[in-house]
């Protein structure tokens, strides 16, 4: 008969183990590193986007620094395959419209230049790139998912887009202290699977 | 050719959060069972505080099947209907409840009859054009003790407001009257809570603490909820909260007379081909490329409400030409997705102060009740039921960066990293469910040009426009600005009355409960008009939305129906 254990069975052991210890699943430190998606000219000209969109300055590391690039470069090669062929496109949207404007490639122009240039996708102004509001949206949507995601990803180095805005991190048990409004807990500076590598897909 | 199976008694298509619970009943009356189940036994060892796994890729909530027959959508009967992304059904032992923010409501009183209250208090003219709206076959009194039943076999956290007549102000003073408290206090307050149960309060209002499947204690052998806050759209790391996984499967389990076949999708329920016309004769499922044939003499239908509609559509035979209970016309009719005021831009709210929200549940919130069902006067209103208007605790952190700005901050660059710094953990949204009824341009068909891999069409949804739905919505999102200001919000969203549902958790309706075989599939017991060893359960029987989360109610009905199939063995199983 096809029929298999309950695994959802959750005996006085298993609540105590998983209640107790910080890393919900195994650590699986990955052996060999995983899989990306870009070359290096796509993740250069990737950095210079996302650089403009969470700029490093008095408020600390910026998406760069985070690691949002290598999180999306790393999703492009996985979870988000599927739209790897669009995300390149719309990368060479970017560079194709840095050239026309400016003669250069977008990485090499200046952040003012580049903001400039991000502006006018975000309004969907961009002359010759139609899909540069949808794209610039998509990318802005990863670069979240890249500096606030669990680190496991990739991205969040350091935790550093947690500590940005005080997100204090997946504890597995919280108690009533750490849901006051008046003393805000203290920053538990984990990944979901451990103490927090960016060994992940 | 399929092969043929051992004869049960009782083939439940679907162990979820409806057919996970009739199980028990059953079992313990000594039938024998099939559970059948498209998905498998879900490992807690994947349900994980991340977000990326749960929300952003919905990586508990993807499974095989529901992906591969995801239902399309249209606005209008001319129109061309897109199939949606997600999948907002899941097969698993459990199912939904997997999941589920476990808010676990009973109806008001008021919901089984709006028809007739409506025209008694407003009349006749008050019911709004184009409903098919009829009273539920069953009355709150009715379901009261199956009620009770689930909530103390599934573990339910609250406060009752209304014990046999007695009015507590602590709990909710509108639900109806319950023999009994809860099995368990509410999941504990927190300043924010706190915060938002003052301003209710000084508004005049009576909030109160929702009701929630998830242990606030030890409770059924489960630990106490840790509060971790991946409650979400996850599965639960130490089954504090409910899923029918952790609670009523493993019961009926214990009397050895349910058999679990999982990974098993079922593709027809055979009809009139033995026995007398008219009957079901038990389900074909496929499982790992090879199909078999499950002969039950009962066979209760427990999906979700797309997969209900679809698979009674499919199942069409010598006696039901045009599907499986339909010689009436009523297979996907009188369906609707819940309407809720967050469909637009919602109705949030950004604070000078750190709220810290981030760690709970769902189900930790407060709930307002004096908008919903017919708990206010609506003379002169235009509109009839209403909604609850409800916060709750639970934050994610990628979600809390993608906020609103208020127009404060740019969405991008130096100043807007300013902005999320101090204001992602300062602003909250509300969660606001309508009452919601059926109507002529609302229905499930099934679609003609998008099919699943086994060449099957899906389920196709046509939601035309309502007046009543987003009346309310917006009546009720106005409530909760007022709300937000007057716990010190210094920017709220305005109101927006909702754009309507799309595909969507709360789905209701297909194979609606009613006495008239001509407006209805089954009848007061949960049993189809036409062919009457075929039972149906879920929220595809109901004929009113009410203005909160389903669940309960879906499992209250699903323990009725197998009560009676228990009790009325002999005539509802005899060929």
């Amino acid at each position: 008969m096809p029929e298999e254990d309950n695994s959802l069975n959750v005996t006085r052991r298993t609540v105590i183990a998983t209640a107790t210890f910080v890393p919900l699943a195994a650590i699986t430190a990955a052996a060999q590193a995983p899989a990306t998606a870009l070359s290096a000219g796509q993740l250069k000209t990737l950095e210079a986007f996302i650089d403009r969109l969470v700029p490093q300055d008095e408020n600390g590391p910026g998406a760069v620094e985070c690691g949002a690039a290598n999180y999306i470069d790393r999703a492009l090669a996985g979870a988000l395959a599927a739209e790897k062929g669009a995300f390149l496109d719309g990368l060479a949207g970017v560079d194709t419209l840095a050239r026309s404007a400016h003669n250069a490639a977008f990485a090499d122009l200046a952040p003012e230049v580049r903001d400039e240039l991000l502006t006018t996708m975000d309004n969907g102004a961009a002359a010759g790139f139609p899909n540069a509001r949808p794209f610039f949206n998509r990318v802005r949507r990863l670069t979240l998912e890249g500096m606030f995601g669990d680190p496991y990803y990739g991205g969040n180095k350091n935790f550093a887009g947690w500590d940005l805005i005080r997100y204090p991190g997946p504890r597995l048990a919280v108690a009533p202290e750490d849901q006051r409004m008046s003393t805000p807990p203290k920053p538990y500076r984990r990944s979901a699977y451990g103490t927090g590598a960016n060994n992940g897909r | 050719m399929a092969v043929n199976l051992k004869p049960v008694d009782v083939a439940v298509i679907g162990l979820g959060a409806a057919g996970g619970v009739a199980v028990l009943p059953l079992a313990r009356a000594g039938l024998k069972i099939a559970g059948i189940e498209a998905g498998t036994w879900m490992d807690v060892h994947t349900f994980k505080p991340d977000e990326i796994y749960n929300n952003v890729r919905a990586l508990v909530t993807s499974v095989p099947k529901a992906k591969r027959e995801i239902p399309t959508f249209r606005t209008g009967n001319e129109m061309q209907a897109r199939q949606g992304a997600n999948a907002p059904m899941m097969n698993a032992i459990g199912g939904t409840s997997i999941h589920y923010h476990a808010q676990s409501w009973r109806y008001n009183p008021w919901d089984f009859k709006v028809r007739s209250e409506t025209i008694r208090r407003y009349g006749a003219n008050s019911i709004p054009k184009g409903t098919t709206l009829e009273d539920w076959p069953v009355t709150y009194d009715e379901l009261e003790q199956y009620y009770d039943h689930v909530e103390y076999e599934v573990g339910v956290s609250g406060r009752a407001g209304n014990i046999a007549g007695k009015i507590d102000p602590r709990g909710n003073v509108f639900e109806g009257p319950r023999k009994r408290d809860f099995p368990m206090p509410p999941l504990r307050d927190t300043d924010f809570t706190d915060m938002m149960t003052a301003a209710a309060k000084k508004l005049g209002w009576k909030p109160f603490r929702g009701p929630a499947a998830i242990n606030s204690q030890p409770y059924g052998g489960r630990p106490g909820c840790a509060y971790h806050g991946y409650c979400d759209r996850g599965g639960c790391h130490i089954s504090a909260k409910n899923s029918t996984a952790v609670t009523t499967i493993p019961e009926a389990r214990k009397t050895k007379n349910l058999t679990i076949f999982d990974k098993a999708q079922v593709t027809r329920i055979v009809s009139g081909n033995n026995g007398k016309d008219g009957k079901v004769t038990g389900v074909l499922y496929l499982r790992e490329g090879k199909e078999y044939f499950q002969p039950a003499k009962v066979v209760l239908l427990a999906g979700y409400t797309y997969e209900n509609s679809r698979l009674l559509l499919l199942s069409k035979s010598k006696a039901y030409p045009k599907g499986l209970s339909n010689n009436h016309g009523q297979v996907g009719k009188h369906y609707f997705g819940h309407w809720d005021a967050q469909a637009g831009t919602g109705v949030g709210a950004l604070f000078p102060f750190d709220l810290n929200i981030w760690y709970g549940a769902i189900a930790q919130n407060v709930t307002v009740d004096e908008f919903a069902d017919d708990n206010f006067d609506h003379a002169g209103l235009g509109f009839i039921g209403g909604a609850t208007i409800q916060v709750n605790t639970e934050k994610h952190p990628i979600g809390a960066a993608a906020m609103s700005t208020w127009g404060r901050a740019p969405q991008w660059g130096s100043k807007w990293k300013a902005f999320v710094r101090e204001n992602a953990g300062r602003w909250v949204s509300s969660y606001i469910q309508a009452n919601t009824f059926p109507y002529e341009n609302t229905y499930l068909d099934l679609d003609p040009d998008v099919k699943d891999p086994l060449g099957d069409p899906v389920c196709r949804i046509t939601s035309g426009p309502k007046e009543n739905e987003p009346r309310q919505a917006l009546y009720a999102g106005q409530k909760m600005e007022e709300w937000f200001r007057a716990a010190g919000a210094i920017e709220v969203t305005k109101a927006q009355g909702g754009g309507g549902p799309a595909l969507t958790t709360h789905a209701f309706g297909g194979a609606r409960m009613g006495d008239n075989p001509e407006t209805n599939v089954v009848d007061r017991w949960g049993f189809s008009h036409e062919a009457p060893n075929l039972g149906i359960l879920g929220a595809s029987v109901f004929g009113t939305a009410g203005a909160r989360n389903p669940t309960l109610t879906v499992q209250a009905l699903a323990w009725r129906t197998a009560e009676h199939l228990a009790k009325n063995w002999k005539s509802l199983s005899e060929p």
